[in-house]
């Protein structure tokens, strides 16, 4: 075989190590992490390959492998690993690093990927938005009760704020993983289409099946779950809402008792319960949290919010005086906004690029567990 | 002795096991003058009967039949100038590890009885020697470990005497900014200690120093060596007492290194290079003049390779953290990957590696050099079996071989060999003789001009050199010990090794130095026969100038005149008896240890016939570990043959041919040597007893095939101290061989 003239890179040993990947440096690659492994696929067995191409610094190998997504970072190697060279932590560090990497543009990346530091930016920046906005169309007027959001902002203003990032966050999203389907392309065949292979990978990921195959992390697999749902009911109730105000003219807001109503409430509280689970796994720390870098955190947090301020804003229309509630209103639409913006660049992305993963595993056909 | 009382003792199981009354019988028969039984013979009411036989009845040979002689020392410890002790054991060899009360055990015990009357009627009371001794510690060599040497000798009372070849003090650590880590928490660099040292002993006024110094003559022996030293023109001598070896190493050859690079381009330097530019400060490429942005290092350069050095120097891999981890603090901007075979991080090292391992602007990698190439301004690495697990190429501005370490020893052996030679040459015997030698000259010719202590030793003049060049020997047996008496080897000269080991041999060999000292000021031999107060008798009326005792003794202690007679010097002597074995005159004694004394003890017992069968097999069993061995096993209960018969010897090669055929023809029907282990790893004290021993032995087969007797019929076992289960099993397998070849031919003549 050719000789390949490598040059480590510094700077990504650097980054990393910042990020809290320096134990990667440990490992002296006795490929105990792989074999404990349950996850890694007979074909893809990772990640001593991945350790060692984070020692020599090798950006342009990790940034390439579809393992790195494959990962869910169970921690089964960390417990085992007979270095303490956290192979879990580091596979996390270089996730991270690749979310930034990939990102477009890529200074965003850089400004959520220091989320340790930059937080209140990211989070007060959404806030000054709204408070700005609604007091120049209305003078931040709060109606008599009882109260209804539309007469506080009116729908338009939702619409023009969440369509453009939306809009703006697919299309971030869609370059930066096509960039990433591409990467992992290189050098090997894919067999099948791209739908075919996705749609069974939905199936696997909705029902979490491989967190169940975690030893050491298990304890995250419900909360995770639960998250998920919860993200999910939150989406379809936004859109069941839309069909039914322009679709069957349904006047706002819903009484408590629609079904709708009910689709939404318990979708937050799936939101909820999952975002705290994850949120005191993380607390506790431990060998099956790995460590909490602010990757994690941010966006946990973040996620949570929307679903606390979501329900603090139904209830709070009733139960509060509008001053206060619309406070909360406020609040709600600013996680929001903060959640949507951040997407591409923070933990969120971790949905698409490990979705993508695993397509890519079951076309290259390594997915043989 | 003239008048011998025997003691036994009848505890410890004894009185079950034999019968006391025919051990009388037979102490009556050799003309024993008092036969005392005690129940306990080691407590005070024991020792007081004894003493009380020699204060009153005049006995000057005391036979105690106890335990062995490696027990209750000290309780049976009489006036040495009045009187000999001679242990029979009974416990051990009878009571322990034979059937009780049966016809074979009672044999055993009254034939060892009767042996160690044997013994006694031929050994002699000692003379202790008293000389005048130095108390002055040498030191040869003004490094880490030799200054440390120094020091440590005036804290243990001694002064110092430091001879240095070069200019100034210091060594190796002259060249180094930093050292590895020598406290807790072992993670960060320390500071050089030797300027700290030189102040030190320099101030300290019981230390001595000749720096740019070397040693022209080493005459004498320990406690009176007479050192002649030239400075500068002037010729000097001092008198030491012990001498501690620092000279150090050197680092390997690189230009033995073309494959690493090494001589093809300017940019590849050896580890020694780039200490040098790491202390002062300016670390460059020497090729262009520029601020390298990475170094690569690669570990085992010429080390653990057939071709250069077989073994691993130990230090080399804590040398290279120790750079990354100064480069990064003093030049962040460079980045090294060190590229290893094995990380070899003793001890407390592995925290100081972890620690390097985690600087970002250090790779640490495991990897199979290929080759380096010379590319652009700086080289190619090329790797195969890298942990990439494909061939791989580091493109790199410098690249640093990590070399071992050379000892600077010089092979003492060989110069003498050389000077031999060339006295043939100047002879002139024979033309093929000078020829012989013209050839030995010229392959030796790389020796002439290497000697450091220049000892007068007719065995040559430095210390004889065992593995990989090291004057070492057995590290667990034996530390810091070399094959001359009182001479010492520490530091990177003994074996190779890192700073804080080189401080800590430095001690090890100052307490044996110190040791040595006070020993001879008592009179008394080292280690291993500590405390002995006997000197070599030599008749040498009867010297055929054989010189076989000049050149086996293993110290070096007997010079030779003109003539090629032996002279001996007193303090050099370990009392190992080799000179005895070896002399085929019969000729060297100790006053306790005599050709004669152990053949009396051979013939003191009596032999069955043939029609009784009941064989007899002699047992040379060496005291220093197979003795030991078989006590433990006795300790066991474990059980062997009653027909074996054993006397301790000093050494194997403390064994005189003669004792086996003086057996054979008694009609003894076979004889087994239970000694050390010899060859390369030698566990004998003596380094040299058991080979020997080998040697002599393949005579004693010859000599049994002439007189058509079984070549089974003697045998020599190696016997590590911890295998006590092996004794019986070896015993009883020789009986067996033994019996299966049938009784000795010469049986009754």
């Amino acid at each position: 075989m050719a000789s390949n003239v490598l040059i480590s890179s510094t700077s990504f040993r650097e980054a990393l190590a910042k990020k809290g990947g320096v134990t990667a440096a440990r490992c002296y690659q006795c490929a105990t992490c792989s074999s404990v492994c349950e996850l890694a696929p007979e074909g893809l067995p990772f990640p001593r390959r991945q350790m060692i191409n984070a020692q020599w610094g090798l950006a342009d190998k990790v940034a390439a492998d579809p393992a790195v997504w494959l990962c869910h970072q169970c921690n089964d190697c960390t417990v085992r690993c007979p270095r303490d060279a956290k192979p879990g932590d580091v596979m996390q560090t270089i996730r991270a690093l690749a979310v930034e990497n990939l990102s477009t543009p890529k200074f965003l990346g850089k400004l959520v990927g220091a989320a340790g530091s930059t937080w209140p930016l990211l989070i007060g920046l959404p806030f000054v938005f709204w408070i700005a906005f609604i007091y120049a169309v209305n003078g931040f007027t709060v109606p008599e009760a009882p109260l209804a959001w539309h007469d506080f902002v009116p729908h338009w203003m939702i619409y023009a704020v969440y369509i453009p990032v939306t809009l703006w966050v697919v299309i971030a999203i869609l370059v930066s993983g096509s960039r990433y389907w591409n990467l992992m392309g290189q050098g090997v065949t894919r067999s099948g289409s791209f739908v075919g292979n996705l749609i069974p990978a939905i199936k696997e990921i909705l029902a979490h099946k491989r967190f169940s195959d975690c030893e050491a992390a298990r304890p995250r697999k419900t909360g995770h779950l639960l998250f998920l749902w919860g993200f999910i009911g939150a989406a379809i109730t936004t859109a069941l809402i839309i069909v039914a105000m322009y679709g069957f003219k349904t006047p706002l807001p819903l009484p408590q008792t629609h079904w709708m109503k009910w689709i939404g409430n318990f979708s937050a509280l799936l939101l909820l319960f999952g975002g705290l689970m994850l949120l005191a796994n993380r607390m506790k720390g431990g060998q099956s949290a790995g460590a909490s870098t602010a990757f994690d955190t941010f966006f946990l947090f973040v996620a949570f919010m929307v679903g606390l301020t979501g329900i603090l804003t139904e209830g709070g229309r009733l139960a509060f005086p509008p001053q206060i509630a619309a406070w909360m209103y406020v609040a709600h639409l600013s996680f929001i906004l903060c959640l949507f913006a951040t997407f591409p660049y923070c933990k969120f992305a971790h949905m698409v690029y490990r979705t993508l993963a695993m397509v890519h595993e079951r076309m290259t056909g390594v997915a043989s567990r | 002795m003239d008048k011998v009382g025997v003691f036994v003792c009848t505890g410890c199981e004894i009185k079950d096991a034999v019968k006391i009354d025919e051990l009388e019988e037979a102490a009556n028969e050799q003309n024993a003058a008092a036969f005392v039984t005690h129940e306990c013979l080691c407590e005070p009411g024991g020792i007081a009967q004894i003493q009380k036989s020699i204060d009153d009845d005049g006995i000057d040979g005391v036979v105690i039949a106890a335990c062995s002689h490696r027990m209750k020392q000290k309780e049976f410890t009489f006036d040495p100038t009045k009187v000999v002790v001679e242990r029979v054991c009974l416990r051990e060899q009878v009571a322990w590890s034979k059937k009780p009360d049966d016809e074979d055990t009672q044999m055993l015990a009254v034939d060892l009885l009767q042996m160690g009357l044997a013994r006694i009627g031929k050994v002699k009371l000692s003379e202790p020697i008293k000389e005048e001794i130095s108390d002055t510690v040498l030191v040869v060599g003004g490094g880490l470990t030799g200054l440390t040497a120094a020091k440590a000798a005036v804290d243990l009372g001694h002064p110092a005497v430091i001879i240095e070849k070069e200019d100034q003090l210091g060594g190796y650590l002259n060249d180094c900014k930093d050292v590895i880590p020598e406290h807790p928490p072992y993670d960060t660099v320390a500071a050089n200690p030797i300027g700290q040292l030189i102040k030190d002993v320099q101030a300290n006024e019981q230390i001595k120093v000749f720096t740019g110094a070397r040693i022209i003559a080493t005459k004498g022996q320990p406690g009176q060596f007479d050192v002649e030293l030239q400075n500068g023109g002037a010729a000097q001598s001092v008198k030491v007492g012990a001498i501690v070896q620092a000279t150090g190493a050197r680092p390997y050859d690189a230009s033995k290194l073309t494959h690493l690079g090494y001589g093809m381009s300017p940019n590849v330097i050896t580890s020694h290079d780039l200490e040098k530019m790491i202390t002062a400060g300016e670390l460059i490429c020497p090729g262009n003049g520029q601020i390298p942005n990475r170094i690569v290092f690669i570990q085992c350069a010429g080390s653990r390779d057939e071709n250069h050095l077989k073994y691993c120097s130990s230090e080399c891999c804590g040398t290279t953290l120790k750079q990354v981890a100064s480069i990064n603090r003093d030049f962040s901007d460079i980045e090294c990957a060190v590229i290893y075979k094995d990380m070899r991080t003793p001890g407390q090292l592995e925290h100081f590696y972890q620690g390097v391992q985690e600087s970002t602007h250090g790779m640490l990698t495991r990897g199979e050099v290929d080759k380096v190439e010379a590319h652009n301004n700086g080289a190619h690495v090329h790797l195969k079996d890298s942990l990439l697990g494909e061939d791989v190429t580091i493109e790199t501005d410098l690249v640093v071989l990590a070399v071992g370490m050379v000892p600077n020893s010089a092979d003492g052996h060989a110069i003498r060999e050389l000077n031999d030679a060339k006295l043939r040459i100047i002879k002139n015997e024979s033309e093929t003789q000078v020829a012989d030698a013209t050839k030995l000259v010229e392959s030796l010719k790389h020796h002439e001009g290497t000697e450091i202590l220049n000892l007068d030793y007719r065995q040559g003049p430095d210390l004889p050199i065992l593995k990989y060049d090291f004057p070492d020997s057995h590290y667990i047996c034996f530390p810091y010990e070399t094959r001359r008496t009182g001479i010492y080897a520490a530091g990177a000269l003994h074996a190779p090794m890192d700073t804080p080991q080189a401080i800590e041999d430095a001690y090890g060999a100052v307490m044996k130095a110190v040791q040595c000292i006070e020993s001879n000021a008592r009179g008394e031999a080292v280690h291993p026969r500590a405390g002995d107060q006997s000197i070599a008798d030599f008749f040498l009326q009867r010297c055929t100038q054989c010189k076989r005792c000049t050149e086996e003794c293993p110290f070096g202690t007997l010079n030779e005149d003109a003539k090629g007679t032996p002279e001996y010097n007193t303090l050099r002597c370990r009392r190992c008896g080799i000179c005895l074995g070896a002399c085929p005159e019969r000729i060297i004694s100790f006053p306790e240890y005599t050709v004669d004394a152990v053949a009396s003890m051979i013939k003191a017992f009596e032999v069955p016939e043939e029609e009784d069968e009941k064989p007899r097999i002699m047992a040379f069993l060496c005291e220093n570990d197979a003795l030991p061995a078989l006590d433990e096993a006795a300790a066991k209960r474990i059980q062997w043959n009653p027909w074996i018969r054993i006397v301790p010897v000093r050494c194997l090669g403390a064994v005189n041919t003669v004792w086996i055929a003086d057996s054979l023809s008694r009609g003894i029907d076979g004889i087994v040597l239970v000694g050390c282990k010899r060859g390369d790893d030698y566990q004998c004290h003596y380094i040299q007893g058991s080979e020997l021993a080998n040697t002599r032995m393949g005579n004693v087969q010859e000599t049994l095939e002439r007189l058509t007797l079984e070549s089974e019929r003697v045998k020599i076992v190696e016997l590590a101290r911890d295998e006590f289960h092996r004794v019986p099993q070896v015993l009883d397998e020789f009986a067996e061989t033994i019996d299966e070849c049938g009784p000795n031919p010469y049986k009754g003549f």
